[in-house]
């Protein structure tokens, strides 16, 4: 290693609070030791850490209140030394850390709410990508049904939830009082997307269309949607119900390319 | 790597913040310029670039990155060379600028601006990634002076003795932060101005101006003040010893009213017209950094 690579090898180290050596290397002036002087970054590191989870889990910082919230972040910060570029991407890995860590995990509202926010902000600066009309849906020859396939809005996100986390989400995003926590006896899916406006949408999906666009997002044909939807409907029922959510997807600008 | 001379002016600017899209884009309020935070645009796609490419077409920019990494011994980001030169390629800024520290290392992001060892043996780090960066980018760019804290045993020459160095030999320019002289000047008992007349003047391109706070014996560079007294002085003697520069204020924090900081902003302008001759305050017509291998 080089001297420089000693130095800021140790520098990481005395921000992340290991053993270091680095204060050898700082000189210190009568007023004021190398170690304080150091410590100004130590603070500043995870001060600005704090400040970009507070900024993009401010839901759930409002649900668990400063003192857990301030815990929550202490251990991702101490988990999760950044190894992003971007501070924008520091806390992706929230929903997972309150999904496999006790005690957070002993609340799964947390990790659902923390989905949602993290859902919110993929969404808000996901890639651009036109989107398809009903004009384009119209146009579209006999002939191309058999092997049309689409891909979607670089923005959607599909969220499942065990528990009623999005009526929370909602309430606090309201300013109002949240509901206690219940659990579904089946996983309910809510779909997010940025409009044409740029404003993020959401609205629950049925089991049928969260199957159906699952199978979409994954470039399945429209033949396969349609045999997918046969545990939700009858044959007869199948492509009336297809058809309508593929309008509504376009509809929605959910569908940014119809290939065939 | 070579530039149009003499020094381009482009007058006064003022940084783009999120808090400011939607006046600027109604209003459109004169400012000759803003300079962007270029990784707060490299994402994706969304409301962010949208907002940009509005208001990218009323003013012209130029570009500030604050993750480089450039000192680090780590590899330079390929990727984020990559989004940062698809991002010049959007924007066409006049010029783009990051800073003389490290930010990474060791495989951890301080979201940080550390300091370096002032030393030979940086200088050599420093000319190699620069000239990498600039040959990758086909532009040279602008290398800032940054506030510290911390002064290292290995530290041989003073700061601007060795941005100087940097720059000669890389052929990039110096954003010179007129705040972070002052601010380092206090928090390592050496006088600002000595650091103004060390600089090589035909290497400055931009002035920053920003405020900062004390605490305790130092004082950090918070940019959530106003530019204060003895920093408009410094600028004043900047100005002196360098002629027109283009300026523009940063505030990162606690940030006013748009209104506010354009008022902050025409301290600047009425400072520089009492400091220098009207004709060196003329706006240059489209003065781009091409770099010319």
């Amino acid at each position: 290693m080089s001297d420089l690579q000693i130095l800021q090898h140790g520098f990481i180290d005395y921000l992340l609070g290991k053993e270091s050596g680095i204060d050898q290397h700082i000189q210190s002036t009568p007023t004021l030791s190398a170690g304080k002087r150091l410590n100004i970054y130590a603070y500043a590191y995870k001060a600005r850490l704090k400040e970009a989870v507070t900024t993009d889990y401010e839901k759930l910082h409002s649900y668990l209140g400063d003192e857990q919230f301030d815990q929550v972040m202490e251990r991702y910060i101490e988990k999760y030394p950044s190894q992003e570029t971007n501070l924008r991407y520091y806390s992706i890995k929230m929903p997972a850390l309150l999904r496999d860590e006790e005690p957070f995990n002993k609340i799964p509202m947390l990790a659902e709410i923390a989905d949602i926010e993290a859902a919110f902000a993929n969404s808000f600066d996901a890639k651009d990508s036109p989107t398809m009309s009903l004009n384009d849906l119209a146009s579209l020859p006999d002939s191309a049904w058999k092997t049309l396939r689409f891909s979607t809005h670089p923005s959607i996100q599909l969220l499942s939830f065990n528990h009623n986390s999005f009526d929370v989400w909602k309430a606090l995003s309201e300013d109002k009082e949240p509901p206690e926590m219940e659990h579904f006896s089946a996983p309910e899916t809510r779909l997010m997307w940025r409009d044409s406006e740029l404003i993020t949408r959401y609205r629950p999906l049925s089991a049928a269309e969260a199957t159906a666009l699952a199978f979409a997002r994954q470039g399945q044909t429209f033949a396969a949607i349609c045999e997918s939807l046969l545990d939700h409907f009858t044959e007869e029922e199948v492509p009336v119900h297809a058809i309508t959510f593929l309008q509504t997807w376009v509809q929605e600008g959910l569908v940014s390319s119809l290939n065939y | 790597m070579k530039i149009d001379n003499p020094r381009p002016f482009l007058g006064f600017g003022l940084g783009l913040r999120t808090e400011h899209y939607q006046h600027v884009i109604e209003h459109k309020p004169q400012v000759d310029w803003f300079e962007i935070i270029s990784e707060n645009y490299m994402v994706p796609g969304g409301k962010p670039l949208a907002n940009l490419d509005k208001i990218r077409a009323d003013y012209p920019m130029v570009m500030h990155g604050v993750s480089m990494s450039i000192g680090s011994t780590d590899p330079l980001n390929k990727q984020y060379l990559t989004d940062l030169k698809t991002l010049i390629n959007r924007v066409e800024p006049f010029w783009y600028s990051d800073h003389l520290c490290w930010t990474h290392a060791h495989q951890v992001n301080s979201h940080d601006l550390l300091p370096l060892p002032y030393n030979e043996a940086t200088i050599q780090h420093l000319v190699s990634r620069i000239s990498q960066v600039q040959e990758f980018i086909g532009r040279p760019m602008l290398i800032e002076n940054l506030s510290s804290y911390v002064t290292y045993n290995e530290s041989e020459m003073a700061e601007w003795a060795f941005l100087n160095e940097i720059a000669k030999r890389s052929g990039c320019y110096i954003l010179l932060d007129i705040n972070n002289i002052f601010v380092s000047a206090h928090n390592h008992h050496f006088k600002p101005q000595d650091y103004i007349n060390g600089i090589d003047n035909e290497r400055v391109m931009q002035f920053h101006l920003a405020g900062h706070s004390y605490q305790g014996e130092m004082i950090i560079d918070t940019h959530d003040h106003d530019v204060c007294d003895p920093v408009w002085e410094l600028y004043t003697y900047a100005l002196k010893r360098f002629g027109a520069v283009s300026t523009m204020i940063e505030r990162d924090d606690n940030i006013p009213k748009f209104s506010e900081l354009r008022q902050e902003l025409a301290s600047a302008e009425r400072l520089a017209q009492k400091t220098l001759r009207a004709e060196q305050l003329l706006i240059s017509g489209r003065p781009v950094l091409k770099g010319v291998a």
